[in-house]
């Protein structure tokens, strides 16, 4: 059994400011929030939840790396990949409380700060102002949704290759290609094509 | 008044409100027809309403390269508007616009947040219809990523039969991303698989 990632101080210290992006909140008051989170850790390659399970966290990455997918008869079709700061959770299985039809694997040693589905109820009637942040976390969730949906309805493949590169430069070595590839829509081998061109582009731009 | 009542009757299917405190609503709701046709949101402009449909329906769509794009076609009792650019505050993507004739009650976001901070239970309200947004979107997107076409056709028309009738043809073609052409033949497969269906079950 490999070790598990430790929590750092640093950890910590990225969680607070994750949650505090929501909503301003005192030291007291982070305090208190934390207090329903949990800490969850996970080593590479692991599935956090799988197909029919129900989902029970509400999820932010702390560290490593998240994929959520669904798998589509013989394929994997990956809907998204977390980093750091980034809320990952089977949505619908997490707000209806119903099987999930979607799987979260981890492909890098994970830490996530969770709130499970009875902290949050918990937290929604007594942490001050809990309704309040819980509907700018949905808000948020929802606007990077629709980001994402209107890009993949109205971009070209090469588009939404470039798109990404450019908002995430360095997900190209930490992503195995075939996620990225299928994350972006893009089969494997026009994915390898554009990364050339984009690899040639990248050491011209350095001279 | 009825239109308010329908209205009433939506919230209290999320969250149980007296009618006292519902009532502080009915000022801040206006009451708008739309003709078919005429635009709720226009891409390229903010968006700083919420509609509540009536009656009717509305199409969200884009354009690209003078094509319209039709992304979603939305059905009384649900509450839509230019959400994303409501909630930004950046220019909407996408046009809204009256599918058939539509009565909607809107509301204005700045009232929106007084009615929040008035009341823990509308704070909840606002919860609810957010998750209910992210759920809608969700499954929008993982529909068309595990469904073929003709499936998501064929899901499409168990779930809301009756757009068949409602809604003109091209646009239902463009909301699955299907030809016109493949869509009547999907239709006409559809229908005959349906008489079968109920052939068989008299028997």
């Amino acid at each position: 059994m490999k070790q598990l990632p430790t929590i750092s101080p640093s950890h910590i210290g990225a969680a607070r400011l994750f949650l505090g992006a929501f909503m301003p909140l005192s030291t007291e008051q982070m305090e208190d929030l934390l207090q329903y989170c949990e800490w969850r850790r996970f080593n590479k390659h692991q599935n956090i939840l799988n197909e029919g399970e129900t989902e029970n966290y509400l999820n932010i990455v702390v560290s490593g790396l998240v994929r959520k997918y669904i798998q589509v008869k013989n394929s994997e079709q990956t809907l998204q990949l977390a980093t750091e700061g980034h809320i990952i959770q089977s949505e619908i299985s997490y707000l209806t409380q119903s099987p999930s039809t979607v799987v979260l694997q981890t492909l890098e040693p994970t830490i996530l700060l969770s709130m499970s589905f009875a902290q949050m109820q918990k937290a929604l009637e007594h942490f001050t102002n809990g309704e309040r942040l819980g509907r700018l976390i949905l808000t948020h969730m929802y606007i990077k949704k629709d980001e994402r949906r209107f890009m993949r309805a109205s971009k070209t493949v090469r588009e939404l290759f470039q798109n990404y590169v450019q908002k995430n430069p360095h997900m190209l070595q930490r992503i195995p290609q075939k996620y990225l590839a299928s994350y972006l829509n893009i089969k494997p081998e026009t994915f390898s094509r554009l990364k050339k061109l984009q690899m040639e582009k990248s050491k011209l731009g350095n001279h | 008044m009825e239109s308010q009542q329908q209205l009433y009757r939506y919230i209290n299917q999320l969250i149980p409100l007296s009618y006292a405190e519902l009532e502080p609503l009915s000022a801040l709701v206006v009451t708008r027809h739309f003709k078919k046709k005429e635009l709720l949101v226009k891409a390229g402009e903010v968006t700083t309403m919420l509609y509540f449909i009536c009656k009717g329906s509305l199409r969200e769509y884009f354009v690209q390269n003078r094509q319209q794009i039709t992304t979603d076609i939305i059905l009384e009792n649900t509450i839509s508007g230019g959400v994303s650019s409501f909630f930004t505050g950046q220019p909407s993507l996408y046009y809204l616009e009256a599918m058939e004739d539509v009565t909607a009650l809107c509301i204005a976001n700045s009232d929106l947040e007084k009615l929040y901070k008035s009341d823990v239970k509308w704070e909840r309200f606002g919860r609810i219809i957010t998750g209910d947004f992210l759920i809608r979107q969700e499954q929008e997107i993982l529909n068309r990523l595990q469904f073929t076409p003709r499936e998501f056709f064929e899901y499409f028309f168990e779930n809301y039969y009756e757009l068949l009738q409602r809604a003109p043809q091209k646009y239902l073609a463009s909301y699955l991303a299907i030809k016109p052409e493949t869509f009547s033949r999907l239709k006409k497969a559809y229908h005959k698989k349906m008489i079968l269906q109920s052939k068989t079950k008299r028997t």
